[in-house]
C-alpha cells in the first residue's frame, strides 16, 4: 500500500516535472480562483460604498412619505407621530429616517432692512444624512439644535450666495418676523437641486411657532441598500396604520431608476459571475484532459507500475493526487493573486479591506477546488488504474 | 551448475498444462500449448525460440500479469490464479522481479526514483531505501550515477538499471526478456555473471528469455519454445 507521505512526493513532483503541458491549466484556475475571491469579497463592500458615496443614484433608496388631505377638502390635516418614527427607524433594511415639515412656501425674511421672500422647511438632525446633504461651509442643525429649539439656521447654497455673496453666509443674523436667527451653515450637495433655496431650521423651532400651521408630515426613509427599498415600502403602510390614522398617506419611491440601477447591476454581477464560472468549467476540463493525455502518454509507466506490484487502487490515488495537487495549487496561486487585488482594491476605494471574509472565500475556494479537481481527475484515475498491464507493456 | 539437491524441496513454481491463445478477429492463434514447468530455488532458466512463438506472453503468465486460458500454476506453494488481484499484486512485489524486453524506465525519473518505487509499493522505510538502492546499483556499476536522469543513460546503462530495479526488492523470482538484448557482448556477459551470483547466493530462482547463446550458456537448463510447445534441449547449444 503507497504511503500517504510518499504519494503525495510522487504527485507533486509528477506535475512540476509536467511544466508547460500544465501551466495553461494551472494559470486558468488560478485566475478563475482569484476572481472570484476578489468579487465575493470586495462584492459588498463595492456595494456599499455604491449606496454610501453615489448620490449619482439618484437617491433611489430614499422612500419619501407625506399626506394628501389638501386634496380631500374638510378633512383633519394629519402628520407623523414619534411613534410611527420610531417603528419605521426599527425597520430591517432602513438606515436613517428624518422627519421633517412641509415646505413653508414664500416666508418673509428681513435682511439689511429689505424683505426676502425664501423658502423654509423644518427639519430634524437626520435630515442631511437621509438626503445625502453634506455641509459645505459651517455646520449642520444637529441634536441639540433640535433639543433646545434654538433659533439657527442652515441655507441652501444658492440662497446663501444671493442673499449674502459667497462664503459669506455662516455667521449673519436675520429675522423671520421680528425673530433673530443665526446662520450657522451652508449646504450642497449632488442631491440638493431646488433645496439649494431653502432655508432649514430645526423642526421644533418651526412648530413652536404655530402659525403658517407648519406640520411634520413629511417623512424621509433611507434604506441600506437598493434591495431594501421593496420590503421597506412594502412595510411601512402597515407601520403606519399600526400607529396612528393613516388616511390619505401617500408613498414616493423612485421605482424607474431603482430597476434601472437593478438591472445594471444585474447585468455586471451575472457578466462576473458567468466569466468566473466559464474559468473554472475550463479549468475543470483542463484538468480532465490533461489527466487523460497524461494517462495515455503514460501508459507504460501505468504497466511497469503495475507490474512491479502497484494495486489498481495505488495507480488510482497517484493520478487523483496529481490531479489534485494541481487542482490545489493553482487555487493556492488564485488566493494570492486575490489577496494582491483586494488589498489594491482597498486602497483604491479607501476603505479597508473585510479580512475575515476574504479567508472565509478563500477557504472555500480551496474546497471547492479539491473537489473540482477530485471530480475533473475521477475519470481519467479511473482509467489509468483499469488498465490492463500487459497491454500497457507491450504500449510503445 | 547443478540443483538436484534442491530437486527434493519442490518446486517455487510448478506448471502444468498451460494453454494461451490470443483471439484476433476471426482468427485464434494458439502460442502456448500444454506447457510443463518446474522451477526450484537456485534454477537459472533459459528459453529460447524465434520471434513470435510466446517467450513473452509466457514471462507474463509466470508473473502474474497474464491469465491463461487453461492449466494450473502453483508459485511458493500458493495457487496462482486463486489469488485474486489484489493477492496477485501482493505477490509480484514481494517476489517477483521483472526486466522487460524494452523502455523499461519511468520517464522524467532519475535512476534513484526509479528503483525507489518498488520499495515505496512494498512499504520499505524510508531511511532503509538508500542502502538497498545502493547495493542494487553496486551489483551492475552503476551506483556513481543515482542521481542521474534516467533518460540521459545509454541503451545499456538504462537497462541496467532496470535490472539493478528488478533485484532491489530481493524478489524470489526474476523474470528477464531479453536483459542484455541492448548491450554489448562484454557487458551482457557481465550482467549475466552478475544475475548467476545473485541466483546462486539468494535462493533466488531466474528465467531469461534470451535469443543469445551465450547468455544460455550461463544457465543451468535451457528450454525452447516451438509451435507453443515447450522443450528442454538436450544440446545446450555453445557459442561459435
Ligand atoms: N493481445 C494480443 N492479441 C493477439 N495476438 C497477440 C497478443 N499479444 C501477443 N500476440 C501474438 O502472440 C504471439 C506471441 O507473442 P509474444 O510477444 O509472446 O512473442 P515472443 O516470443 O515474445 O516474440 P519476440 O521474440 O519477438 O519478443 C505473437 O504472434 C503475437 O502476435
Ligand atoms: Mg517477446
Amino acid at each position: 500500500m503507497l504511503k500517504t507521505r510518499d504519494l503525495l512526493r510522487i504527485s507533486v513532483r509528477q506535475v512540476v516535472r509536467q511544466g508547460k503541458r500544465t501551466l495553461g491549466v494551472a494559470l486558468a484556475i488560478a485566475l478563475g480562483t482569484a476572481g472570484l475571491i476578489a468579487v465575493a469579497t470586495m462584492g459588498d463592500e463595492v456595494k456599499n460604498n455604491l449606496n454610501r458615496d453615489l448620490d449619482l443614484l439618484g437617491g433611489a433608496t430614499v422612500i419619501r412619505l407625506g399626506f394628501e388631505e389638501e386634496v380631500h377638502p374638510g378633512s383633519r390635516p394629519q402628520w407623523f407621530r414619534s411613534e410611527t418614527v420610531e417603528a419605521v427607524r426599527d425597520l430591517d433594511g432602513v438606515d436613517t429616517a428624518s422627519l421633517a415639515t412641509g415646505d413653508i412656501d414664500w416666508l418673509p425674511v428681513l435682511w439689511e432692512d429689505r424683505f426676502y421672500a425664501i423658502p423654509i422647511q423644518g427639519v430634524d438632525e437626520y435630515y442631511w444624512h437621509t438626503m445625502g446633504l453634506s455641509a459645505l461651509e459651517g455646520r449642520l442643525l444637529d441634536q441639540q439644535d433640535l433639543a433646545a429649539r434654538s433659533r439657527v439656521c442652515v441655507m441652501g447654497l444658492e440662497l446663501a450666495g444671493n442673499l449674502f455673496g459667497d462664503g459669506a453666509a455662516v455667521g449673519r443674523l436675520f429675522s423671520i418676523r421680528r425673530d433673530l436667527y443665526e446662520v450657522v451653515g451652508v449646504v450642497g450637495g449632488l442631491q440638493i437641486r431646488d433645496r439649494a433655496r431653502f432655508a432649514f431650521l430645526p423642526l421644533g423651532t418651526l412648530l413652536d411657532r404655530g402659525e403658517g400651521c407648519p406640520l411634520p408630515d413629511r417623512l424621509y426613509v433611507r434604506c441600506r441598500t437598493w434591495d431594501d427599498v421593496e420590503p421597506v415600502a412594502a412595510a411601512i403602510p402597515g407601520l403606519v396604520a399600526a400607529n396612528q390614522p393613516d388616511e390619505y398617506l401617500r408613498m414616493d419611491v423612485a421605482w424607474g431608476p431603482l430597476e434601472r440601477i437593478k438591472t445594471v447591476v444585474w447585468w455586471v454581477e451575472l457578466f462576473i459571475y458567468l466569466s468566473i464560472a466559464a474559468t473554472l468549467v475550463l479549468g475543470g476540463f483542463g484538468i480532465w484532459s490533461g489527466m487523460m493525455t497524461s494517462v495515455a502518454a503514460r501508459t507504460r509507466e501505468i504497466g511497469l507500475k503495475k507490474a512491479m506490484g502497484a494495486e489498481d487502487m495505488d495507480i488510482m490515488k497517484q493520478f487523483l493526487a496529481e490531479s489534485l495537487a494541481l487542482g490545489l495549487g493553482s487555487a493556492a496561486l488564485g488566493v494570492g493573486l486575490a489577496r494582491l487585488v483586494v488589498a489594491g482594491l482597498g486602497s483604491y476605494l479607501g476603505s479597508a479591506p473585510p479580512w475575515p471574509v476574504f479567508n472565509s472565500y478563500a477557504g472555500h475556494c480551496l474546497w471547492f477546488s479539491a473537489l473540482l479537481a477530485l471530480a475533473a481527475g475521477f475519470y481519467p484515475a479511473l482509467r489509468a488504474s483499469r488498465m490492463d498491464v500487459v497491454t500497457a507493456i507491450r504500449y510503445e | 551448475m547443478s540443483n538436484d539437491g534442491n530437486k527434493g524441496r519442490g518446486p517455487i513454481i510448478r506448471i502444468r498444462g498451460l494453454n494461451k491463445a490470443y483471439r484476433s478477429g476471426p482468427e485464434t492463434v494458439r502460442v502456448l500449448r500444454d506447457v510443463d514447468l518446474d522451477v526450484y530455488s537456485g534454477d537459472m532458466i533459459a528459453v529460447m525460440g524465434p520471434s513470435g512463438t510466446g517467450k513473452s506472453t509466457l514471462l507474463f503468465i509466470l508473473g502474474l500479469l497474464l491469465r491463461p486460458g487453461s492449466g494450473s500454476y502453483s508459485i511458493l506453494g500458493r495457487d496462482a490464479f486463486g489469488l485474486g488481484r489484489s493477492g496477485q499484486a501482493a505477490f509480484r512485489r514481494k517476489c517477483i522481479g521483472f526486466v522487460f524486453q524494452s523502455c523499461n524506465l519511468f520517464e522524467r525519473t532519475t535512476v534513484y526514483e526509479n528503483l525507489e518505487f518498488p520499495l515505496i509499493y512494498s512499504g520499505v522505510k524510508p531511511r532503509l531505501r538508500r542502502g538497498l538502492i545502493r547495493e542494487a546499483l553496486d551489483r551492475v556499476g552503476l551506483s556513481h550515477r543515482l542521481r542521474h536522469p534516467a533518460n540521459q543513460l545509454s541503451g545499456g546503462e538504462q537497462q541496467r538499471v532496470a535490472i539493478a530495479r528488478a533485484l532491489v526488492n530481493r524478489p524470489s523470482i526474476i523474470l528477464a526478456d531479453e536483459p542484455t538484448g541492448q548491450l554489448d557482448r562484454a557487458n551482457g556477459q557481465q550482467v549475466m555473471e552478475h544475475f548467476a551470483g545473485i541466483v546462486s547466493s539468494n535462493k533466488t530462482a531466474m528465467i531469461v528469455v534470451t535469443h543469445d547463446p551465450s547468455v544460455a550458456a550461463v544457465c543451468n537448463r535451457v528450454y525452447a519454445l516451438e509451435n507453443g510447445r515447450l522443450t528442454p534441449e538436450v544440446d545446450k547449444g555453445v557459442p561459435a
